[in-house]
């Protein structure tokens, strides 16, 4: 920052991530008004009970939307939040450090995410 | 030389919207609304976890989210998610040099929608 | 027929590496004087010590830009009436997002100096396009840029204020005027701190005294980078 430029190449914002937070949002949108049309309106009674769920994940449409739903909003939550960070400015070696943060707390919540669904389909 | 003022403390002025336009108020609302959804969404897959624990977990804790408090908060997540879905449209297709000059206009419109599906949602959701 | 108001400037000091505080300076003026003609008046008669930077008195130089109550102002061409009342304050503080030199000036040399290095031209032809539209030039004529350089912009904007590394509005907007991304423009505006960072808030927009409407600009400048990148993977030139 000496001479007013601070050039010094990191994965900081870029072009990628720019384009797939807003691509990730808009899917999210679209995701989110076809979950909101099936559990509320094609779903008889919405899904207050444990039975009620296991049997809606029973039609193989329900796990694979809910899966790249969870995807889609895991991506684009953890890209926003590293926005936020970004706005900190933080130290190389912090970035770093919030890179692999972000990575493994996204994998393990998709991680976690798909394991659940795979058990509540199994329960059927 | 005086040195630069800026500091990573200052990020509490994003949230001052003394003075701030219009455009301002979106992005501090947008913020806060991400922040606030993200906080949920880790919450919300740690408790639905319970549904791996069995139907008894499960049900009670549907029991627990039926009273008004979790209700309330349950509206608070959708009031957020409309306005930064909403906000989201407008960022996103201004982005891409659309709509640029009439970005107010578009703030005010999609605002009105989240706003009358804020009121639609709590009457649903307090009078069931 | 003119009216006179009396009006107390709260102007923001400071010197070195001395504490920062308001003077209060309570005077007669007619409203629709400019809030820089009030600061100069504070400096003829009641304090010679009062450092201020100001030049053409006509919006053209971007010299006297100044927080007047809170937001940026280019004060030569702020009317007394349209910040407050009769017998209201008039708070004057230095830009933001620059190191102040002393009281109410402040250091813009890293601006101008990115200003420089991408390619911003002072002079641009008659026919540029801005975002209402493109106009078609009719002959070569020349004229002034829009952009003054009063870095107004760069003081409103929310990135800006929590970072210096962030080129800032202007820079971007010069960036995109210019239309000439050569591989140094590249590297500056398509990186961290360059296009990318911005959050639309348009503040910039709302200050600018000149109708740049940098965010507008900004978006465009994305649209360009994107595009060429696009382009690139295609192996198209």
């Amino acid at each position: 920052m000496r001479d007013g430029f601070d050039v010094t190449p990191r994965s900081g914002e870029g072009a990628g991530l720019w384009f797939l937070k807003i691509l990730t949002g808009f899917l999210v949108i679209v995701v989110l008004i076809i979950h909101l049309i099936v559990n509320h309106l094609i779903v008889e009674g919405g899904l207050l009970t444990y039975t009620d769920v296991v049997r809606y994940y029973q039609n193989p449409i329900i796990p694979i939307m809910e899966i790249a739903f969870l995807i889609l909003v895991v991506t684009h939550a953890l890209m926003g939040l590293r926005s936020v960070l970004l706005d900190l400015h933080p130290s190389n070696k912090v970035l770093r450090l919030i890179n692999y943060g972000l990575v493994v707390l996204g994998l393990g919540s998709i991680a976690y995410g798909i394991w659940l669904v795979l058990v509540i389909v199994g329960r059927g | 030389m005086a040195e630069h003022p800026q500091k990573p403390a200052n990020l509490i002025k994003w949230f001052d919207p003394r003075n701030k336009s219009l455009g301002s108020w979106a992005f501090i609302l947008n913020r806060i609304t991400g922040l606030g959804l993200t906080v949920y969404l880790f919450l919300h897959l740690i408790m639905l976890g319970q549904l791996a624990r069995g139907p008894e977990a499960y049900d009670g804790f549907i029991a627990l989210v039926k009273n008004p408090i979790f209700l309330a908060g349950e509206l608070l997540v959708i009031a957020a998610a409309l306005i930064h879905g909403l906000n989201g449209i407008r960022i996103g297709i201004t982005s891409f040099g659309i709509a640029g000059g009439k970005q107010k206009q578009l703030f005010i419109g999609l605002m009105t929608v989240a706003v009358i599906a804020i009121v639609y949602f709590a009457i649903r959701m307090f009078t069931h | 027929m003119t009216q006179t108001w009396t009006v107390t400037y709260e102007i923001f000091r400071k010197k070195g590496n001395q504490a920062s505080h308001y003077d209060r300076f309570e005077m007669k003026v007619d409203p629709d004087e400019y809030v820089l003609d009030g600061i100069e008046r504070i400096w003829a008669f009641n304090d010679r010590s009062l450092v201020f930077s100001h030049a053409c008195h006509h919006s053209t130089c971007g010299a006297c830009g100044m927080l007047v109550n809170g937001v940026e102002k280019l004060t030569c061409i702020t009317p007394i009436r349209s910040v407050t009342k009769d017998g209201g304050v008039i708070r004057v503080e230095p830009m933001r997002n620059f190191p102040v030199i002393s009281d109410l000036s402040v250091d813009m040399t890293v601006f101008y100096q990115r200003m420089e290095s991408v390619g911003h031209q002072p002079v641009v032809s008659n026919g540029f396009e801005d975002s209402k539209g493109k106009f078609d030039p009719e002959d070569d004529l020349l004229r002034l840029s829009d952009c003054i350089e009063c870095g107004l912009c760069i003081s409103a904007c929310p990135i800006a204020l929590t970072t210096p590394a962030y080129l800032g509005p202007a820079v971007l907007a010069g960036a995109q005027q210019s239309g000439d991304l050569n591989p140094c423009v590249l590297d500056l505006v398509d990186s961290e701190n360059g296009a990318w960072r911005c959050h639309s808030a348009y503040e910039c927009t709302e200050v600018c005294p000149s109708h740049v409407d940098p965010a507008w600009r900004i978006m465009d400048l994305r649209k360009k980078l994107v595009s060429r990148r696009i382009k690139k993977f295609f192996g198209i030139k």
